[in-house]
Order: structure tokens, then sequence, then C-alpha cells
């Protein structure tokens, strides 16, 4: 790491005010360091984000069709069509890989839930449904590594301003959708860049401002909210998500073991038992 | 655009009984224009995400061999918010089910209800009811 950007990061830690900063001493790689008692009593200052949030997906049906993203016009040209093969009962499948459904298409279109866990210098968020859905924001002032490997959530980065969490956004695999729904959406084409605010509308409604830009396939930033209820009850936790069992169907083998066999699919929907 | 109007018209109607839910992939390759109601036993139900799945075994009414149908339905998260559990539907239960057919006339189908006739107790799979915070 450079002495440019260890200073930078012990300066954009100064100013967040966070508690244990990993900075790094000039000319080495940055350590975390172990959190202190204080800094976990500094969690309890945060808002109350416990429990199970649902998504309200009849405000993101709404949402799809008020506040449209800013496409390009060779991408407003695709999405068009994928609007009208879904109306013609061929959805093109957006999500369908079994991949992450990644940044920030996950917070604009999930029909599933997430939480949201606090640590020390760490905010993590762990969703329900594609096996690997889970966001690491890191709060603890570090600036984005000069050259991350891209990832399905790209690299986070956030801080607090009073009840809402900031979170900056980057290096989000150029395959991963920018999408509108499960059947519309186009590839981000690499170097979008998304900035979030998380925070509560309301004792049990947490909303998620996003400002996505993707210069590849929008015009101009796309500023749009989402809406997640919260869930307390014990059996509205969160499940496991593997994505790919739901590509197989439960079996006994020829020696009587409990087995995983595929599932035959048309058009992505599974249509019976593999043929034996 | 007539049809997409008359599409977010459709859409919203059928949300204010109860939006068929989906996850993972779209379910627009079901045909949400025709219903389709079966009677039968279930062979087994998969509770797995991203989606559940309902395996019937039906007898036609026309005769011959019976036949397996697959009846996708949305994730195990979004039906326990529904009032289903992994237990909801066994294997041998007797039941209805409403669903929207395949196109090609495939013995498939996405899930809309489900009732166990034995007990008249209905599984609607549909998120419209349990969209709100502090579910109980």
């Amino acid at each position: 790491m450079s002495h440019r950007i260890a200073l930078g990061a012990a300066l954009l830690g100064a100013l967040l005010g966070s508690g244990t900063l990993a900075v790094p001493a000039a000319g080495t790689d940055p350590v975390d360091p172990a959190p202190t008692r204080k800094d976990y009593d500094d969690l309890a200052k945060l808002p109350d984000w416990s429990g199970v949030w649902t998504p309200v997906i009849s405000d993101q049906v709404a949402q799809e069709k008020s506040n449209p993203p800013p496409w390009t016009p060779a991408a407003a040209k695709q999405i068009k069509k994928m609007y009208a093969e879904e109306e013609a009962g061929r959805p093109f499948p957006v999500i369908d890989h079994c991949f992450p459904t990644g940044m920030p298409s996950w917070m604009l279109i999930t029909h599933n839930a997430f939480e949201v866990l606090f640590t020390p210098g760490r905010v993590t968020i762990l969703g329900e449904g594609d096996g690997n859905r889970m966001r690491r924001i890191y709060t603890d002032g570090r600036p984005h590594p000069p050259d991350p490997d891209p990832s399905f959530h790209g690299h986070s980065v956030g801080h607090w301003e009073g009840q809402t969490l900031l979170i900056d956004t980057i290096a989000v695999l150029p395959e991963v959708y920018l999408a509108v729904n499960e059947a519309v959406g186009v590839p981000n084409d690499g170097d979008m860049h998304v900035v979030e605010r998380l925070h509560l509308l309301n004792s049990d409604t947490l909303a998620d401002d996003l400002e996505i830009r993707a210069t590849k396939i929008l015009t101009k930033p796309w500023r749009t909210t989402r809406k997640y209820y919260r869930q307390r009850s014990q059996k509205y936790e969160i499940l496991e998500g593997v994505c790919q069992q739901g590509k197989f169907m439960e079996a006994k083998d020829a020696a009587g073991h409990d087995v995983f066999v595929p599932i035959t699919f048309h058009d992505n929907v599974p249509i019976g038992p593999a043929s034996k | 655009m007539k049809s997409l109007k008359l599409a977010a018209v459709l859409a919203g109607a059928v949300m204010s009984v109860g939006l068929p839910a989906r996850a993972h992939h779209s379910f627009a390759t079901y045909d949400r224009t025709k219903t389709v109601t079966i009677k039968g036993t279930v062979k087994s139900f998969q509770w797995t995400n991203p989606h559940c799945v309902l395996w019937v075994v039906i007898q036609p009414a026309a005769g011959g061999d019976p036949q397996e149908w697959t009846i996708e339905t949305t994730s195990p998260g979004v039906l326990t918010r529904s009032g289903w559990t992994r237990h909801s539907l066994n294997p041998g239960d007797r039941v209805s089910v409403v669903f929207n057919p395949l196109r090609d006339g495939s013995h498939g189908g996405g899930l809309n209800s489900v009732t166990l006739l034995d007990t008249g107790q209905i599984l609607s799979a549909s998120f419209g009811d349990s969209e709100k915070p502090e579910l109980k």
C-alpha cells in the first residue's frame, strides 16, 4: 500500500470518527486490530435494525413503472424487447443461472428477506435466496482498496451520519445485471458506482435510498428507493438458500441412501424428474 | 404499448387479491391468463430455496396411465409468511391444485393455491396478504 493511500485511510478514519481504526503503518499492509470493549459498547449507539427485513414487493412493482432507470438508447431498446418477451411468456433469465443477484439488483428486486448484523468496524447484510447473498460493508474508516477484485456484491465502505448508514460500493462485476425485475435488466458493463443511504422510515420500515451510476448503460445517475418491513417473529428468520439445491429433488439411491437427483428443466422451470 | 398497459391493469387487479408469488426467476413462463385445477395425490413436496416444488400424481379422467405434474412455487421464506411450513403438504395427501400452466402443455405449472381435500385447508402461494411488518 502506498504512503498516500495509507495517509488517506488514516485521514478518512479520523474524519469519520470511528472507534478502532485499521490504520496501517506506512509501507505495510493494513491489519485489523482486535476490537476493544468500547468498540462493542459503541454498537449500542447504532439504530435498532434487529429482526428480519422483508421487501415491500408491491412498492418495487410500482416503482418499476413510475421511476424506471434512465437507460441509454441502446439499453432502452434491449429493455423494451425484454418487456415484450416477458409479456409473451418468454422471460429473459436475468437471475436463473444461480449466481448471486448481485448489487444493486438484490436490493432492488428481491422477494426474499435479509438481516443486518453490526460488529465493530463492519456492517454485514445477509440475505436469503441465491446461495451467497452477503454484503460486507466496512465501517472502520478504510477507503476502497486501489484495485479491488470485482465481485457480485462489489467492495463496500460505509459510515454513519446520525442514524443513517451511507454505503459506497464499487468493483461490481461488469456481468452483473442492473435489473428492474426478474426478467428485465442488462449487464452494468463495468464502472458502476452505487451510493446508498439506509435508514428507518418509521419503527418497522427500513428504506434504502440508492443512487446508481452506471455510465455504460445509464445516461445519468438513477435515484430510487426500496422499502423493507421488519419481522420479529422467529418463524420468519432467515433460511438457508442454496440455489443449486433447487435444481435437484430428494430421492433414494440403490443402496437406500438419501440423495439429490437432477430435475429436468424446460425454459428454466422444472418439469419433472430427470429421465431414469 | 396497449398490451403493456393492459398488463399493468391486470397486474394491479391481481395484486389486490394476492400477487402470484415469484422468486429466483420470472414466472412469466407460466401462462397467467389461464388457470388449471387438478385433483390428485401428493408424491412429494420439496421445501427448498430458491423455489419449492410440489409433485402431484393424477389419474386422468379419460383413463390411461397416472400422470405426474410438477408444480413450482415460491421460496420457503415467502411461503412461511403466508402460513406454510415444510409439513404443510405430505406424500399421500389428497389435494386440489390451482395453477397457471406451462404454455406448451407440459405437465407443469406455477402454483396459485392448494386445497387439502381431507381437511379443506387452503394454502395460498401469494405474498400480497403477508406484505406488512411485524407479522404474527
